[in-house]
């Protein structure tokens, strides 16, 4: 079987000496084709600085990394990441639909059918009455709901999200969780990348939840989730989603405990 | 009931030109309350009119006939728009030569740490004391004058360009390289948008620049027009006929109002995705 992501053994350092930081050590994960994946972990794990080596905007110091067979710079050459960061980081110049237009000019897609496109997508999130706004008139959740447009626009295999609901409030969260997964289920899966603090949030979403620790950063555990698809909202309130979320919250403390008797 | 509905009535839609007659009157009562003082202060202390005219007279002036029968207004006008030319030729070619160096000092900081501070220090010695020397180098026609209203222009484009092209997200980078985006489409579609509110600042305070250089351009011995030869006449003959030189510092600030206003005009076309906010001047 080809897998989706291959990480083997990939340890990420910066600077030297006594400024010597271990964001990632020796991190190794095989993500199938098609499967949500969350990284959790507190601030300092390394789940960006992984979500960063996979996407080409930062090399690993050792170890290898495979997208789809490919080295991470000739994926992203391919185009096959789609990104959303935490901040929706629309160009304020730009309307939304032509924010949402951006990756198809890039990509030199005709313009009308990059309108289309667009179009579809923004109707998608539910934004098609603001297509002619500027992102400043957007609230925080609509901007972001733009910002995912974006990335699925031009339909890429492997879609990374740097906690991209970290800055929203708890109501919002949960609305766009939901609406993710709708959009997720409706297009041909792509490949999740998930980066995120919020143990809900990572165990309604996902299918294996990669539970991470900080200095040096390092996968501690990776956590399955078996709740069936699709997912509802109503979900959220089962026993089973309980025993998963004190599974993860389990996993977790496990590492501040080890990492207090490193540090003590 | 009927003050509440008056009011929603206000907020709503009656509002933007409510607002834009309001900075008019604004604007006029200035003058207005300007004038008012000139005259009181001149009546309260009795200042004699070599030392400050009468408004009335100044204006007066602009229809009083010169020896071969024109108008000073028409001679003013003429001589406002051989500065004008030699500051709008300056001021464009500054903004090209500091929007250069920005970027420039963008792509290298080898290139920034060793020539900024040479840019900087160009800008601390006085132009009064430079231009002499640029006349003698170019001669006295307009090449002079434009060079000056250049150097005084670029300086600040640089400035804020270069901090324009700085403040980008890097995130908003990282976005277009995961579009394999070639240099040329993340500085077309990124840095130059993103940089443009930055570089109207900065033409903003570089339009009223390059009038100054242009005029002081002409006031070395030499040249024959323009509002800085204007100056120099009016400055001489200031005690037999004190009018001249007020008539002509009124002409100058106006090319300099002008020239503002053209750019603060491009601007509101050119950067008009950006929320009005109050506090903006608008000219």
């Amino acid at each position: 079987m080809s897998f989706a992501v291959e990480v083997d053994g990939v340890s990420k350092l910066y600077g030297s000496g006594q400024g010597l930081v271990r964001a990632l050590v020796d991190a190794s994960l095989r993500i199938a084709p098609g499967e949500f994946i969350s990284l959790i972990g507190p601030s300092g794990c390394g789940k960006s600085t992984l979500l960063r080596l996979i996407a080409d905007l930062a090399s690993p110091s050792r170890g290898t990394i495979r997208v789809n067979g490919k080295s991470p710079r000739e994926a992203r050459l391919a185009r096959e990441f789609g990104m959303v960061f935490q901040s929706p980081v629309l160009y304020e110049w730009r309307t939304v639909l032509r924010n949402v237009l951006l990756p198809l000019e890039v990509m030199g897609v005709p313009a009308a059918e990059a309108r289309d496109k667009a179009r579809a997508m923004l109707n998608l999130v539910g934004l098609s009455a603001f297509e002619n706004h500027h992102p400043w008139q957007l609230s925080g959740g609509m901007q972001q709901r733009v910002a995912i447009a974006r990335a699925l626009v031009f339909h890429p295999p492997l879609l990374m999200m740097d906690e991209p609901f970290g800055a929203l409030d708890e109501l919002t969260r949960e609305r766009l969780n939901n609406e993710l997964l709708n959009l997720w289920q409706e297009q041909e899966k792509s490949t999740v990348l998930f980066v995120t603090h919020s143990i809900q949030e990572a165990v309604f979403l996902s299918s294996h939840v990669v539970v991470m620790s900080p200095r040096p950063g390092r996968i501690e555990r990776i956590v399955d989730i078996d709740l069936p698809r699709p997912r509802t909202a109503e979900m959220r309130s089962q026993p089973r989603f309980f025993e998963l979320v004190s599974a993860v919250r389990q996993a977790l403390r496990e590492d501040g405990s080890e990492e207090a008797a490193h540090g003590g | 009931m009927k003050d509440l509905t008056e009011g929603m009535d206000v907020s709503a839609g009656a509002m933007p030109a409510r607002r834009g007659s309001t900075r008019a009157l604004i604007s006029v009562g200035v003058v207005l309350v300007l004038a008012g003082c000139w005259e009181a202060v001149k009546a309260l202390f009795d200042i004699p009119i070599y030392k400050l005219p009468h408004i009335h007279q100044i204006f007066a002036e602009f229809f009083h006939e010169s020896a071969d029968g024109q108008w000073m207004l028409g001679i003013l006008l003429e001589n406002a728009a051989v500065t004008a030319g030699e500051a709008a030729i300056g001021f464009l070619f500054g903004g090209i030569a500091g929007f250069g160096l920005a970027l420039a000092f963008s792509r290298s900081s080898l290139i920034e740490r060793g020539l900024l501070p040479y840019v900087i220090a160009s800008q601390t010695v006085p132009i009064l004391a430079i231009a002499p020397m640029v006349v003698v180098w170019l001669g006295t026609s307009w090449v002079s004058k434009a060079v000056i209203a250049t150097y005084l222009t670029f300086f600040p484009v640089t400035i804020h360009v270069l901090r324009g092209l700085k403040s980008v997200d890097p995130d908003a980078v990282a976005l277009l390289e995961s579009y394999a985006a070639t240099p040329a489409q993340i500085f077309f579609k990124l840095r130059l948008p993103a940089c443009l509110p930055y570089l109207f600042t900065a033409l903003r305070v570089s339009a009223t620049a390059s009038v100054i250089g242009a005029i002081v351009g002409e006031l070395p011995v030499g040249s024959q027009s323009g509002m800085g030869v204007v100056i120099i006449n009016a400055a001489q003959y200031y005690n037999w006929r004190p009018v001249n030189l007020w008539g002509a510092i009124l002409i100058s600030a106006l090319i300099g109002i002008a020239f503002y206003a053209v750019v603060a005009l491009m601007e509101r076309f050119i950067v008009s995705w950006k929320p009005r906010t109050e506090g903006e001047a608008t000219a």
